[in-house]
């Protein structure tokens, strides 16, 4: 039993790490813009599905996908961004449906272009086990919980150290002032927008790789990942990462105790939890949700 | 609504579609298709107008509307037009768990709606002792006959829905014009102002809450009667939510007609045209409708708690 | 180097500012009094760009910048605190000043960061963080010294000494008063105390319901008849 609760701890950091990746994203825009982008899981899901093109079409390594679905989900990152800025009335609000809508459409796109059908990598290297003591786990989970850790540390000194980075800090902080400061905010939102995009990205490629994609897939990722930002707090990056390990560890505990048909449910009662019950998320400043 | 605007659509909705198409079952079967979306669409748009909220859950309401009226009737013989009540009762008395997220600001309701919407679908899913879990509940009582005319037809199914529709848009009506709704119109300009004059403005929201509920938990029983079958995938599918939002998107939310209009609207356009130019992924039209509206309609969704709609009304007033 | 011409701005159907002109030169410390709600804070607002006026034009050094957002301005020279300190958090002070320079003037000059520090007396200060770690003293404080960091050519301070306690405002005045020789800007202060514009300001200009009743020598301007009745009538301040 004890064993059984270890590994699940295990898998479940292993996850948790990688939804951070996911979340980081969506929180880092949700910081600069207050605007759920409720397209960010497709943005994922997007670049999952180069990786498995570039892998099925031309029989590369999948991870050769990476700098194809930057491109790309960049791209529509921005376009993305220049719709949500078209909206000046009641943004808050109508950026959920604008957003919604857009998710609806990449969805449908990616099933037009890719159908329905389930998807996972054939490169038999990211299925082997790797076993560390008691703990098991596939080499691909590893690599992407390897991946997520080194981005978010990348993005943590960025965030820290850089003018654009303090500037994404300054208007997710305090968007009057930062502009009284002589930054243009449109500049520091589409730079978080990019950076969504690119973080979208790598998860995207690294899921592909470490579990099996289907279209239906992007609207749980986005589901996910607003759990987690939810879970930190506004404007908490640590906060992200905690509550996206909470959130893997939960889930895969609930998958070993009780059933992996509970597993979404856990999230959903931390979600509401946290909602209803701390109103500034785990970590957050004290936001302005009530 | 007017008297001489009342007196034509019921002539349309209940002599000629009857008489024109009534022995054509694709048509009537669309015509139901479509009035199930409408009755969502309504009840969607009355708490976003009314109560000020924009909800991503109303799959919820849908789905223990479908269930609870399936399994009273199949398990304690109730007959199917008291299920259907109690369907659209249960769907109401569900909505109590959604409360406390009343006092949240909108998107964070709209997203912890969601979240419960989710917790009724996978509840539906796993108490598989009550509701068959993921494999569903068949054999679901159709709609009675009734003096010789058999409302389980698509014809029948058809005066039924119309029917159900039109007493929730006369509802509706009445809600906005009594004191209650100039009090909720009020809450709109200032929560805090309409306060102070002693209006408790989270129980208008909870009773508004509650109304929508029951209309879409109705509208849920009613289709399970129809189609005979439901299970957890489909009667909660985010479809439900999608579809009303996008038809009141597409109608106007303000005006009692836009809902219907936009649902009608919507749906042909969606199975007639969409549909079959596009087949698979069809669906992607309505994520574009839904866009498209929000960035270039002015009176869609835009002025919802809007700032400008404030100024407007203000400068009227 | 600011010259405000006919300002109109609407509030629903009420009127904020009625045609209110004034000019405003790099070397004047000018205070601007009135009661409550006669449009003190409006005026700041359409003048830094969080308000736009329904009509007139905001003019700084020749250029017409209603058109331009509130960024651009601040790049401009129009530098301005909020009587609520508006700080951005999870910054340090040294951060919030950083950010304000690199942003509002291009560059980065630490030496320069080094002598507002030490003019606001935050030096010791800087590694606090901005939101959680200051006294409401030094977040005014604060609020000054980001608007010094962008290196205004015009300085807009909304009731800075409101709230203090009167050690800290007394060290406040002395502040504000080295404030124009040190860095040489021009300064329009929202300040309802007469005693303390009396002291700062050679020149007052006095807001009434929107409408600007008074400009001049402040002596003047206090023994006006019409500035004296809407004090009285209004607030009694």
């Amino acid at each position: 039993m004890f064993d059984l609760i270890l590994q699940a701890t295990y898998s479940g950091l292993l996850s948790g790490g990688s939804y951070a990746l996911i979340a980081l994203g969506l929180a880092l825009v949700f910081g600069t813009m207050r605007v759920i982008n409720l397209a960010h899981g497709e943005f994922v899901l997007l670049a999952a599905y180069i990786a498995y093109t570039v892998e099925s079409q031309m029989g590369w390594n999948p991870l050769l996908a990476l700098p194809i679905s930057v491109v790309v989900v960049c791209i529509t990152a921005a376009i993305v961004y220049l719709l949500v800025t078209r909206l000046d009335k009641n943004r808050e609000m109508n950026s959920l449906i604008l957003t919604f809508g857009l998710g609806v459409i990449l969805t449908n796109l990616v099933l037009f272009i890719w159908k329905a059908d389930i998807h996972s990598t054939s490169v038999g290297w990211f299925q082997e086990a790797v076993v560390l003591g008691p703990l098991y786990s596939m080499r691909s989970e590893l690599l992407f919980f390897i991946t997520s850790v080194v981005m978010v540390a990348i993005l943590w000194v960025w965030l820290d150290k850089s003018w654009y980075g303090r500037a994404v800090r300054a208007v997710s902080s305090n968007r009057d002032a930062a502009k009284l400061m002589g930054i243009n905010p449109h500049v520091t939102e589409l730079i978080s927008f990019l950076i969504a995009g690119i973080l979208a990205s790598f998860s995207g490629v690294a899921l592909y790789c470490a579990s099996v994609i289907q279209p239906a897939l992007g609207n749980a990722l986005t589901i996910k990942a607003f759990i987690i930002t939810i879970l930190a707090g506004i404007g908490s990056i640590p906060g992200v990462l905690i509550g996206a390990v909470l959130l893997g560890v939960s889930e895969a505990l609930t998958i070993t105790l009780l059933s992996s048909a509970l597993q979404e449910l856990t999230g959903m009662l931390l979600l509401l939890f946290v909602l209803l019950a701390l109103p500034n998320g785990l970590f957050g400043r004290a936001g302005r949700r009530g | 609504m007017k008297i001489r605007f009342l007196l034509p659509v019921l002539a349309v909705v209940y002599l000629a579609i009857p008489y024109l198409w009534g022995g054509n079952n694709y048509v009537m079967s669309l015509l139901v298709a479509a009035f199930i979306i409408a009755g969502v669409a309504l009840a969607w748009a009355l708490l976003a107008n009314l109560g000020g909220m924009v909800s991503f859950g109303h799959s919820a309401f849908f789905g223990v509307g479908a269930y609870l009226s399936a399994l009273l009737c199949i398990n304690y013989r109730l007959p199917v037009l008291a299920g259907i009540l109690m369907g659209g009762i249960g769907a109401a008395v569900a909505s109590i768990a959604m409360l406390p997220a009343l006092r949240l600001r909108g998107p964070y309701f709209a997203l912890a709606v969601l979240a419960y919407a989710n917790i009724f679908k996978i509840l539906a899913m796993e108490f598989k002792g009550i509701t068959e879990g993921a494999a569903g509940v068949t054999n679901i009582p159709a709609l009675p006959t009734v003096m010789g005319f058999d409302f389980s037809s698509k014809l029948g199914t058809y005066l039924v829905i119309v029917t159900i529709v039109l007493l929730f848009t006369g509802s509706y009506h009445l809600i906005r014009v009594s004191h209650y709704g100039a009090a909720l119109k009020a809450m709109h300009d200032s929560e805090d102002a309409t306060r102070v004059v002693g209006v408790n403005s989270t129980l208008l929201k909870a009773m508004m809450l509650f109304v929508s509920a029951f209309m879409t938990g109705v509208v849920g029983a009613v289709n399970a009667h129809y189609i005979n079958f439901i299970d957890p995938d489909y009667a909660f599918d985010l479809g439900w939510t999608l579809l009303p939002m996008v038809a009141v998107v597409f109608g106007g939310y303000r005006t009692l007609m836009g809902p219907l209009v936009g649902a009608v609207g919507i749906f042909m356009l969606d199975q007639l045209v969409f549909k079959a130019l596009i087949g698979t992924g069809h669906q992607i039209m309505l994520g574009a409708v839904l866009a498209v509206m929000v960035l270039f309609s002015p009176d869609g969704l835009v002025p919802l708690i809007g700032d400008k709609w404030k100024r407007i009304r203000r400068a009227q007033a | 180097m600011l010259k405000l011409e006919s300002i109109n701005v609407q509030f629903g159907g009420l009127a904020a500012l009625q045609d209110v002109s004034m000019e405003i030169d790099s070397e004047d410390v000018v205070g601007l009094v009135g009661p409550n709600g006669a449009g003190k804070t409006t005026l700041f607002n359409v003048i830094s760009g969080l308000v736009r006026p329904s009509g007139g034009r905001v003019l700084f050094n020749g250029i017409d910048v209603l058109r331009k957002p509130l960024y651009a301005r601040a790049r401009m020279g129009i530098g301005r605190t909020f009587q609520i300190p508006q700080p951005m958090h999870e910054l340090t002070v040294r951060e919030n000043l950083l950010v304000a320079q690199r942003f509002g003037t291009g560059s980065v000059n630490q030496s320069k960061i080094d002598e507002i520090l030490d003019f606001v007396r935050l030096s010791d200060k800087s590694d606090r963080d901005a939101a959680t770690e200051l006294a409401l003293t030094e977040l005014k404080a604060l609020e000054v010294a980001k608007a010094l960091a962008i290196q205004p050519k015009l300085l807009l301070l909304d009731e800075v000494l409101a709230g203090l306690e009167t050690g800290g405002k007394r060290q406040f005045i002395q502040m504000l008063s080295d404030l124009h020789r040190q860095f040489g800007i021009g300064i329009l202060i929202i300040e309802h105390d007469i005693e303390t514009i009396s002291s700062l300001c050679k020149r007052v200009c006095v807001l009434n319901f929107g409408e600007l009743i008074a400009d001049g020598a402040a002596e003047a301007v206090f023994n006006n008849p019409e500035v004296i009745k809407s004090y009285t009538g209004e607030s009694g301040a």
